[in-house]
Order: structure tokens, then C-alpha cells, then sequence
């Protein structure tokens, strides 16, 4: 028998495209036969619009490594604005994750259109290599690499009280 | 006139013109502790003081009590004692059509500051200023003056410079990315999921809460820790642009989760981001809005 070396990393990406844009332009890197890695698992939502915060917080609870949102350029939205309130919204929730605890490189937002087959094909190409520098995520509590608790209950915690509650 | 006696005048006169239904107050309890009362008849405005220990904020009770009947028909006007914190969090429900500006009565008391541990121990009224040293947010509180108001009682005065010498966050944002995750586990695994938090929050007003459905295929109600940290962190992102930092959250924490932190590490990031600070004008959040032309682009 022969001993296997030990498998490299191979991070779980997990894709939110847009239908109207990105996953159309996944699939014209897919037609124009473009490569890029199989890391990411594609979830088609109707706008990066509903794209909730929640859907990404489970994401990474449930061991992805790297979450990429993806949604029309700005302006090309197909309900008008849906792509507004990602942008705006995106940046605060990855500054929630990383003030818990996620590199906040692990969450990415970008525009692909319909006919940026390359484009797509270069932006998962470029993600999965950030994350596969960053190595396996922690995030997910209970996950082999998760961090023991340590204790930082000095670390500002809340003020203890005088007398019992209510 | 003491600022009990004002407001006790002001209650009993909006009750007997019949211009409110009922005045949100505060009493002094059994216990001698303040605590909220609701004020449905003249005779009863007696009831209502003012002091340090005033600590909760009654714009929480505002929706329910002004939401629309069953035919449609507006609820009948509500008077409330507020303080500067807690005006804030009017503003922001009036951004949010919670009810109309007619709907209610603002009697707003420039705020002293509120003392550590109001709420949970007696604290003797007015007359004597309670002894003992003041809320965290009240040191870092700015303005003391009601931001919306009918009727202000008490003069308005510059706040006392900011007194706190240094401010957990700071701390907080300075470790790195594992030692934070190490310590929002650790905070977190203490939670129990008794929705106090959100029970004690003007902003978290939603029929059914989110966090609560037992038939979401995508958000687990259970005590795991993934999900009770999937909890806070929703709730934190959800009152993101529309917290008003009044702390209520954290101070009714049975578990003393400083959930204080992810909201203003929050309201810091959407005042960097889009200079917004909520509850100043009742106008929408950034979050809600679309992009502005030539707004932040990722």
C-alpha cells in the first residue's frame, strides 16, 4: 500500500449569481469553454438584491471557506435598483464578520454582466486563490480549527451589576 | 417646578382634554424601582416621577400600541416621556411610517444621564440626585436635549465632555481575527435565546421576528452556538443605520452579552460609510435607499 500524501486545500466557495447577469455570464464562460476552478458551487438567486445577510452568515456556519456575490454593474439591474441596496449592504455585513472574527477577505462583492464570460472566469479564478491563501475558515463554531475559548472576558465586556434582575 | 411635577401637569392635561388615550410614563414600583406605566385616566398622572433610574425606552411600546385597529381605523393618539436616547428611536420609527407624527405626544425630558444599574435597584426620587456613577452610554452621550419633541421639560445644557477614558471597541477592534472570534464564541455561548434583547428594542418591531419562525429552512432556532451567534449578528445587521444606541438591549441582557458592541461598531461604519447617524431627522436610513450618483462603488 502506498501512502497518499496528505490532500492540499481545496477551499468550498459559494457563489450567489445573479440571474439576470452573473449566471448568465457563468454560463458563457461555460459555452466559450473558458476555464476557471471547480472550487465554486453556483446558487442562482433572481438579484443580488436578496442576497440576505443571513443566507451568507449561514454559509460560512455551514463550512464554506469563501462566499462571492455577484449581481449586474450598477445601473444595469434588471428591477431598477436591487443591485443598490447590495452594494450598500455588502460592505456593512462583511465589517460584522470581520469585527467577529471572519477575515473579511472571505466575502466578496463584484458586477458581472451577461457577456463578461471572462470576466467571471478571472473573478472566481482571483477568489479562490485568496482564499486558498487564507487556508480553511474557523469561523464555523465546533470546526477542527476553530480557536479554544479563550479567556477575554476582560476584554470589554459588559459591566457587572449591582443586585439580581428584574 | 420639578421635572416630576411637569410632566405629572403636562400627563393630566393631555388626559383630560381627552388629546392622548393614554401617557407612557414611568412610576416607582412596589420595590421602589422605576419601572413603565401606562396612564389611561387624569387621576392616575399622579403616578408618573421622574428621576435617574429612568432607564427604559417607552418608544419600544409605541408600534404595537399605535397600530391600526382591525377595520383599518388609526389608533387614538399616545403621549410618552422620553429621553434625548430615546427620541432618537421615535425619529427613526416615524422614518419608518410606525405611525404618523399626530399619533403621538412627545414629552421630552432633557436627560441628565441615567445611573449604573437603574432598573434593577431602588434609586430614591428627584430631590436627592441619585449617588453613584452613570450609565456607560450616558458618559458617551452627546446630546441631552430631546431631538423631537412637543413638550421639553427642564432647560437644555451642553453635555458634559465625554468622560469615559477608554472605549472597549477600540480594544476589541485591535485584536486580530482569531482572538475576536475566540471572544464573540465565548460571549455568545453564553446566550439563552430569551429574546429579551429584542423584546427591550424600539427598532425591533416585526410581527413575526425572524429568528423565531420554526418553519425557516434557513435560520435554526435552536441553542446551538452557530445559530445563537447567527441570531446576534442578524439582529445587530438588521438594526444597522437604525440603532439609536440607547442600550436597552444589553441592559436587559439576563447573560450581560455586550450585544452593545456590534451595534455601534455598526453605527460607527455607517457614519464613516454614508455619514448617517440614526434618529436625528426622521428621515430613511442608508440602507434602505439607493445609491446616491457617484456613491460608493465596491
Amino acid at each position: 500500500m502506498t501512502d497518499h500524501p496528505p490532500r492540499a486545500f481545496e477551499p468550498r466557495i459559494l457563489g450567489f449569481l445573479c440571474n439576470w447577469c452573473s449566471y448568465t455570464g457563468a454560463d458563457l464562460a461555460g459555452t466559450a469553454r473558458l476555464r476557471y476552478p471547480p472550487n465554486l458551487r453556483a446558487v442562482r438567486v433572481p438579484c443580488s438584491g436578496r442576497v440576505a445577510p443571513e443566507l451568507i452568515l449561514r454559509a460560512f456556519d455551514h463550512g464554506a471557506d469563501g462566499v462571492l456575490v455577484l449581481g449586474c454593474h450598477i445601473g444595469e439591474c434588471h428591477y431598477d435598483n436591487g443591485n443598490h441596496r447590495t452594494a450598500k449592504r455588502l460592505p456593512v455585513v462583511r465589517a460584522l464578520m470581520s469585527f467577529a472574527g471572519l477575515e473579511p477577505d472571505r466575502l466578496r462583492l463584484d458586477w458581472v454582466s451577461a457577456s463578461e464570460g471572462e470576466r467571471f472566469a478571472r473573478i472566481v479564478e482571483e477568489f479562490t486563490e485568496t482564499v486558498r491563501r487564507l487556508g480553511p475558515c474557523t469561523w464555523r463554531a465546533g470546526s477542527p480549527a476553530a480557536p479554544a475559548f479563550a479567556s477575554w472576558s476582560s476584554v470589554g465586556a459588559a459591566p457587572e451589576r449591582p443586585g439580581g434582575g428584574g | 417646578m420639578s421635572h416630576t411635577a411637569s410632566i405629572q401637569a403636562k400627563a393630566r392635561e393631555l388626559l383630560e382634554t381627552g388629546a392622548v388615550a393614554c401617557v407612557i410614563g414611568y412610576e416607582i414600583g412596589p420595590r421602589g424601582r422605576a419601572r413603565p406605566v401606562f396612564v389611561e385616566s387624569p387621576e392616575g398622572a399622579s403616578r408618573l416621577v421622574w428621576n435617574q433610574a429612568c432607564t427604559h425606552n417607552l418608544a419600544a411600546y409605541l408600534p404595537a400600541r399605535l397600530r391600526p385597529g382591525k377595520k383599518g381605523e388609526p389608533a387614538r393618539p399616545v403621549g410618552v416621556v422620553v429621553k434625548a436616547c430615546d427620541s432618537r428611536a421615535i425619529n427613526v420609527l416615524l422614518a419608518e411610517n410606525q405611525f404618523a407624527r399626530e399619533q403621538v405626544h412627545v414629552i421630552g425630558v432633557v436627560c441628565p444621564g441615567i445611573l449604573e444599574g437603574a432598573g434593577q435597584r431602588s434609586i430614591p426620587d428627584e430631590a436627592s440626585p441619585g449617588e453613584g456613577p452613570l450609565q456607560a452610554r450616558c458618559l458617551r452621550c452627546a446630546e441631552r436635549t430631546p431631538v423631537v419633541s412637543d413638550t421639553l421639560i427642564g432647560e437644555p445644557f451642553a453635555a458634559p465632555p465625554a468622560t469615559l477614558e477608554e472605549d472597549p471597541l477600540d480594544r476589541l477592534s485591535g485584536l486580530g481575527a482569531e482572538e475576536r472570534l475566540a471572544y464573540w464564541l465565548e460571549q455568545f455561548d453564553r446566550c439563552l435565546r430569551c429574546y429579551a434583547c429584542r423584546q427591550a428594542c424600539p427598532m425591533c418591531n416585526c410581527p413575526t421576528c425572524l429568528f423565531e419562525r420554526d418553519d425557516s429552512t434557513w435560520l435554526g432556532m435552536g441553542i446551538g452556538l452557530s445559530e445563537k451567534r447567527a441570531f446576534h449578528l442578524g439582529r445587530a445587521y438588521h438594526l444597522a443605520g437604525r440603532c439609536v444606541g440607547c442600550n436597552e438591549c444589553e441592559r436587559a441582557c439576563p447573560m450581560n452579552i455586550p450585544i452593545s458592541h456590534l451595534n455601534r461598531m455598526l453605527a460607527r461604519e455607517i457614519e464613516t460609510a454614508f455619514g448617517y447617524r440614526a434618529g436625528l431627522a426622521p428621515v430613511p436610513g442608508p440602507l434602505v435607499t439607493v445609491l446616491d450618483r457617484g456613491e460608493g462603488r465596491p
